[in-house]
């Protein structure tokens, strides 16, 4: 007997690719994006060492600005919600600053870093800093109270609070955090390629939008989608090293 | 206070429970009004600062004396409220697409089995992909550019609202539609009942998200292919060499931004009264 839940699931894909030719094909809108079977053409048109170069310098500048955001970010997050005055000092500054999407920076980070590269860092930095410091500041805010309390009794000193208590509790949703913090970064990557033009894989796509390879176009936006959801899936990796006793339930 | 336990119920008086009031001077004068307004005006003096004694690049960037100047003059002309009054068309255009069918499809993933096990796959192959990266695709399928800027804002801000609309469903308590079903509710009954008011303070949440990204969408689209709008605005600034515009575009971008959010937050608290109701208790018990 078929798993049914297992051919509902490969049904919906398929039926997504026919309501795509279909409207496509027949509908006057549509016709000038290109089928499903006219991308799966030009995958095989592809040159290998060209996209996977462009895929490893998106993913250099994601991951550089990823990590530092990491490494401004936690900090910053922790001191806000773990200790009183450095919330008082910081967090109305940081509130100020949020709401400005990080591509509206776009304009004044070309203006101020001379080199390319560290343009685009910047950028990716600045997407991925605001969720890290949010999600680190609200995991910690909502550590049930029990838990340092029965520390307290135990005689733990404060640092020991930090690293033994609070952090391995708020883990869960700091690594929510990166979550989201890693999607903002490839949606920053991208845009921040597509106006620097100096390779990288949005710059690719907007390239063969402009020669107007549009098969093309839709395959890199697949490949940036399956960058995106693998850099997803490795922080779940990572998570879940971090978070063992989580898998115990 | 002293002997409560020995005096009448009746004699106790009201003001026995009042707590002093704290003076006016001491509100004001507490840890935590002088250091964040520390934090807000250190803000704006590190950055007057830096730009004005131009260390490293800084020179470049203009300061906030300039950029209140620029402000003052950019509000006082028919090219601002043009360009805010058609980002914020575009957004909540976007946004509106994006509710109608996010929600709506949301709430059928998340109760029926049958309807996730045949959408979500292809949603989830889709999720991944940024909004920005649309902008060929949107630019190519729409030949008016409002529709365009409003696809890519869709596009952006319908995958907040649909996965927390999931989470929302998928949060009830399963105690609930076990209740339903003992009294003998059709499924239309469970739908309206449980699973909508169930999902709401979960959309809420999403909706509030959705409308930030779609205000980042929005910058973005206008940046690449716009004639008019805040985004535009910003990049044409800098094109002409106009820097100051750049920062008050994006101030103006971020309260519209932190607006519409809090607009989003305060329409669903209305539509979530109990939640209200749990909230303004709360508030009513610290405060008295």
């Amino acid at each position: 007997m078929a798993n049914w839940t297992t051919v509902r699931r490969i049904m919906s894909v398929l039926l997504f690719l026919l309501a795509w030719t279909i409207l496509v094909q027949f509908t006057g809108q549509f016709h000038q994006i290109p089928t499903p079977a006219a991308v799966f053409a030009a995958l095989f048109q592809l040159k290998l060492g060209v996209i996977f170069t462009e895929i490893f310098r998106s993913f250099v500048r994601v991951l550089c600005g990823f990590l530092l955001g990491l490494l401004i970010g936690f900090p910053i997050g922790v001191a806000i919600g773990y200790s009183r005055i450095a919330n008082y000092l910081l967090f109305p500054a940081v509130e100020m600053v949020r709401p400005i999407p990080p591509i509206a920076w776009i304009p004044l980070t070309v203006l101020f870093f001379i080199n390319i590269e560290s343009q685009i860092v910047f950028l990716t930095f600045y997407g991925a800093f605001f969720p890290i410091v949010y999600n680190t500041m609200g995991g910690i805010s909502e550590v049930d109270i029990r838990l340092p309390r029965a520390a307290m009794s135990f005689g733990i000193n404060r640092m020991g609070m930090l690293w033994k208590i609070i952090l391995p509790a708020a883990m869960p949703q700091i690594f929510t955090g990166m979550k989201v913090a890693i999607g903002i970064t490839w949606l920053m990557v991208v845009a921040a390629e597509m106006i620097a033009s100096k390779g990288g894989l949005g710059y690719w796509v907007w390239y063969h939008h402009t020669v107007m390879e549009y098969p093309m176009v839709i395959l890199g936006m697949g490949i940036i989608g399956l960058c995106g959801a693998l850099c997803s899936v490795g922080i779940d990796v990572i998570g879940s090293h971090f978070m063992k006793w989580r898998n115990i339930f | 206070m002293k002997n409560q336990i020995n005096t009448i119920p009746e004699k106790i008086n009201e003001s026995d429970f009042v707590f002093e009031r704290p003076s006016f001077l001491s509100k004001i004068f507490n840890l935590k009004m002088v250091l964040n307004t520390a934090s807000v005006l250190s803000l704006f003096v590190i950055w007057g600062l830096l730009v004005n004694f131009g260390i490293y690049r800084f020179v470049l960037i203009p300061g906030p004396a300039e950029v209140l100047e620029w402000g003052i003059k950019w509000m006082g002309s028919k090219d601002f409220w043009m360009d805010a009054s058609l980002s914020t068309l575009r957004v909540l255009g976007g946004f509106t697409f994006a509710c109608l069918i996010a929600i709506p499809t949301g709430l059928m993933i998340g109760w029926n089995k049958i309807f996730s096990d045949l959408t979500f796959p292809t949603l989830e192959i889709l999720r991944p992909i940024p909004g920005i990266a649309y902008i060929p695709i949107a630019i190519l399928f729409f030949p008016w550019e409002e529709a365009s800027v409003a696809f890519i804002c869709f596009v952006g801000a319908f995958f907040p609202i649909l996965l927390n609309t999931i989470t929302g469903v998928k949060l009830i308590d399963r105690d609930y539609f076990r209740a339903a079903q003992c009294l003998g509710s059709k499924p239309r009954h469970i739908f309206w009942h449980i699973v909508v008011p169930g999902a709401l303070p979960s959309i809420s949440t999403g909706a509030a998200l959705g409308m930030g990204i779609a205000w980042m969408a929005s910058v973005a689209g206008e940046m690449i292919s716009g004639k008019w709008g805040l985004g535009y605005r910003i990049w044409e600034a800098y094109t002409l060499i106009r820097y100051p515009l750049i920062v008050d575009g994006m101030i103006v971008i971020g309260l519209l931004g932190l607006g519409s959010s809090t607009l989003i937050r305060f329409i669903t608290l209305r539509l979530i009264p109990w939640r209200k109701a749990i909230t303004e208790s709360l508030d009513e018990s610290i405060t008295k």
